[in-house]
C-alpha cells in the first residue's frame, strides 16, 4: 500500500494498491474440503445462487410432495368439530409418496455430478486437499441431505398439523412415540438408497440428459419387469407376493419402510406371504447400495483426468 | 528448496512419461520447458501426488509427495491448460468455492475471492458467469483459483495458450508480479520466450529426460558475437568489416559480427563511422533459450 505524501495545503488523498495479502488464518483439509463441497453441491441442486430456472424444478417438487399432507391436516381441520376419524394418508404411506422425489433424483443428481467430468473441472478439484471418496461423500450426502429433507418436512407438517387439529395435543403426540422414529428412520433409508444409485448412474457418463434418462429409465424397465413376473408367476393362492417383487429397484425402499413400521412386510405388498421377504429385502437394498457405491468409488478412484 | 526429484521415472503401458529425472530446483519463478508430449503434464500430476510415481521420489516444498499428498495439494495452486471451468457459474462463486474447498474458512474464501479476481482484473466481471467470458478473462479465472487459496508453489500449465499478443502481455506481467509476493511459479510451456521474459531459472525437459537446468541468465551466455543494425547497408557493412579483418554476415536483416575483445568491437564501431553509415543498434547477441534447448537436446545424453 503506498500513500500520497502530505503536505501542509495539499489536498487529502491517497492511492491504494490492494496487491496481494497472504492468508495467515486456520485453513482446514480433507473434511474441510469435503464440507465445502458438500455445501457446493447442495446450493446446486437447489439452484441457489443460479438463475430463477433452476430453482424451479426442486421447489415444485417440495410443493407437490407437501400437498397430500397439506390437504390432510385441511380436511382435518374443518372435521374437526364432527369427531370423524377421517386419515387420507397414513405416515408410512407418505413415505411412499416420497418415492416421488425419484423425479427429482433424475434431475438433480446428473446436474450435481456431471458438468464436473464434462467441464473437466474434477482436476481443480483433486489438486485441493481431497481425495475420491471425500467426493464422493459429498456429492451422495448432499443428494442425500436434500432427498431427506423433501421427504421429512412434509411428515413434520403432517403429524404437527394433525397434533394441532386433534382434540388433545398432548395425547396425539404420546398416542404416537413410534413415529418419531419411524418417520426419521424409514426416510433416511429412502434418501441414501435413491441418492446412491441416481450418483451412481450419473457417473457412468458426462451427460446430463442421459444419466437423467438412465436413471428414469433404470427404475421404469425394473418395475415393469417385475410386474410382469409377479403377474405371470405360479399360482400362490391367497398370498399375492412373489420373490419377483425384489427386481422392482424402486419399490425395495418401501419393503425396508415395511419393516421399520410393522417388523414384517406389509402382506398386501408384491413382497408379501414370500417366506423370508423382508430378509432378502434387506440383503438386496444392501446389495445394491454396495454395487453403487462400488460403482462410485471405482469411477472416482483414479483421478487423473 | 521448492522442489527435489530423485530418479522419478514414470512409465505408462505404451510410453515412458519420465525417465530418471533428478532435480533440484530453489523457489522462485521456474520455467518448465518441453515440446508437446516432453512430460510436462506428467510431471504436474505427479507434483500434486495425483499419480504414482514408477520410480523415484518427489519432494515439494519440503514435503515428501508420496508420504503426505494431501499436505503438498494445501500448499499448492494448479491451473490446467484446458477448459475447466463450469461455465453456468459466476466467477465469484466459483474462486470462492475452491478457496473454501483449498481449506479456507467460508468468509474468508469469499473475501480472497474477491481480492484475487480484483488482483487478475476480473473486479468488473467477477458476478458474470463464466460462459460469457473471453479466453482471456477465462484464463484469468483460472488463475485466480489457483492463488484463492494462498499457495506457496503455482503450477501454471500453458498459461498463455490460446492468448492474444496484449492478453499473452497481460498474463505473463501477472506471473512475473507472483513473484514479488513470495509465490513459487512453475510455469509449463513449450514457449521459450515467455519462459525468457518471466522465469529466473529454466528446466529443460524432452522426451522425459532432462536436457538442462539452472538460472535464466547463466544459460543466456554471451556468444562472442555483436549485431549490427545498419539499416539498408548491411551488404557494405560486412565488406567494410572483411577488409578490416572481421568476420561478419547477414542474419535476419541485420549484421553479426564475430569479435573477440573489445579492440575489435572498438573496430566495428570504427567501421561503421568510417563508411558513413547510420547506426540503428549495436548489441551483443545472447543465446536463445530455443538455441540452449535445440544444442542440448540435440547433443549426447
Amino acid at each position: 500500500m503506498s500513500a500520497a505524501a502530505e503536505s501542509p495545503g495539499a489536498r487529502r488523498g491517497a492511492v491504494y494498491d490492494r496487491s496481494y495479502r497472504p492468508y495467515e488464518g486456520p485453513r482446514g483439509r480433507r473434511a474441510a474440503a469435503t464440507a465445502a463441497l458438500y455445501r457446493a453441491s447442495i446450493r446446486r441442486a437447489l439452484g441457489l445462487r443460479r438463475s430463477w430456472r433452476q430453482k424451479v424444478a426442486p421447489f415444485v417438487l417440495l410443493a407437490v410432495v407437501s400437498v397430500p399432507a397439506i390437504v390432510n391436516v385441511g380436511i382435518g381441520y374443518i372435521t374437526r368439530e364432527r369427531r370423524l376419524p377421517i386419515e387420507i394418508i397414513t405416515y408410512r404411506d407418505y413415505v411412499g409418496v416420497s418415492s416421488a422425489l425419484l423425479l427429482f433424483v433424475a434431475l438433480v443428481a446428473p446436474d450435481v455430478m456431471c458438468p464436473d467430468r464434462r467441464q473437466r473441472v474434477l482436476p481443480l478439484m483433486f489438486s485441493r486437499p481431497l481425495v475420491g471418496t471425500d467426493y464422493v461423500v459429498a456429492k451422495v450426502g448432499s443428494i442425500t441431505t436434500i432427498l431427506f429433507a423433501f421427504s421429512f418436512l412434509p411428515q413434520v407438517v403432517l403429524f404437527v398439523g394433525n397434533m394441532l387439529v386433534s382434540d388433545s395435543a398432548l395425547d396425539y403426540f404420546t398416542g404416537h412415540l413410534d413415529v418419531l422414529w419411524h418417520v426419521p428412520a424409514s426416510v433416511a433409508l429412502l434418501a441414501v438408497y435413491y441418492a446412491v444409485v441416481g450418483c451412481a448412474v450419473a457417473s457412468l457418463t458426462d451427460r446430463r440428459i442421459v444419466a437423467g434418462a438412465s436413471v428414469i429409465g433404470l427404475f421404469l424397465v425394473t418395475s415393469i419387469a417385475s410386474a410382469v413376473i409377479v403377474d405371470n408367476g405360479p399360482d400362490r393362492g391367497p398370498s399375492p407376493g412373489s420373490p419377483g417383487a425384489l427386481v422392482n429397484v424402486l419399490r425395495l425402499p418401501l419393503y425396508l419402510r415395511d419393516l421399520v413400521f410393522l417388523g414384517h412386510v406389509d402382506p398386501a405388498s408384491p413382497l408379501g406371504g414370500v417366506d423370508r421377504g423382508g430378509m432378502y429385502a434387506v440383503g438386496l437394498y444392501v446389495a445394491v447400495l454396495g454395487l453403487g457405491l462400488g460403482v462410485l468409488w471405482r469411477r472416482y478412484r483414479w483421478v487423473e483426468r | 528448496m521448492l522442489l527435489r526429484l530423485t530418479a522419478l521415472t514414470k512409465r505408462y503401458p505404451a510410453v515412458t512419461a519420465l525417465d530418471g529425472l533428478t532435480l533440484e530446483v530453489p523457489r522462485g519463478l521456474i520455467g518448465l520447458v518441453g515440446a508437446n508430449g516432453a512430460g510436462k503434464s506428467t510431471m504436474f500430476r505427479l507434483l500434486l501426488g495425483l499419480t504414482q510415481p514408477t520410480e523415484g521420489h518427489i519432494q515439494v516444498c519440503g514435503v515428501d509427495v508420496a508420504a503426505d499428498p494431501i499436505e503438498v495439494r494445501s500448499r499448492l495452486g494448479y491451473m490446467p491448460e484446458h477448459d475447466c471451468l463450469p461455465l453456468d457459474q459466476m466467477a465469484a462463486d466459483v474462486v470462492s468455492t475452491f478457496g473454501e474447498l483449498s481449506g479456507l474458512p467460508r468468509r474468508a474464501a469469499r473475501q480472497r475471492a474477491s481480492d484475487i479476481l480484483d488482483l487478475v482484473g476480473l473486479d468488473e466481471a467477477r458476478f458474470r458467469p463464466i460462459g460469457g467470458f473471453s479466453t482471456g478473462m477465462r484464463q484469468r479465472t483460472k488463475l485466480a483459483q489457483a492463488l484463492v487459496g494462498d499457495p506457496e508453489l503455482v503450477l501454471l500449465d500453458e498459461p498463455t495458450a490460446g492468448l492474444d499478443p496484449l492478453g499473452r502481455e497481460e498474463m505473463l506481467a501477472l506471473v512475473a508480479r507472483l513473484g514479488t509476493f513470495g509465490i513459487s511459479v512453475i510455469m509449463a510451456t513449450h514457449l521459450l520466450d515467455d519462459v525468457q521474459q518471466v522465469c529466473d531459472h529454466v528446466v529443460m525437459i524432452d522426451a522425459g529426460r532432462l536436457v538442462v537446468a539452472g538460472e535464466t541468465a547463466s544459460l543466456l551466455d554471451r556468444t562472442g558475437a555483436v549485431t549490427v543494425d545498419v539499416g539498408r547497408h548491411h551488404d557494405e557493412l560486412v565488406a567494410g568489416l572483411a577488409r578490416a579483418g572481421v568476420a561478419a554476415a547477414v542474419v535476419n536483416g541485420a549484421v553479426e559480427a564475430t569479435v573477440d575483445g573489445d579492440q575489435q568491437l572498438d573496430l566495428v564501431r570504427d567501421v561503421v563511422a568510417d563508411l558513413g553509415l547510420p547506426l540503428f543498434r549495436l548489441s551483443t547477441r545472447l543465446t536463445s533459450l530455443d538455441e540452449v534447448f535445440l544444442r542440448s537436446a540435440g547433443g549426447p545424453e
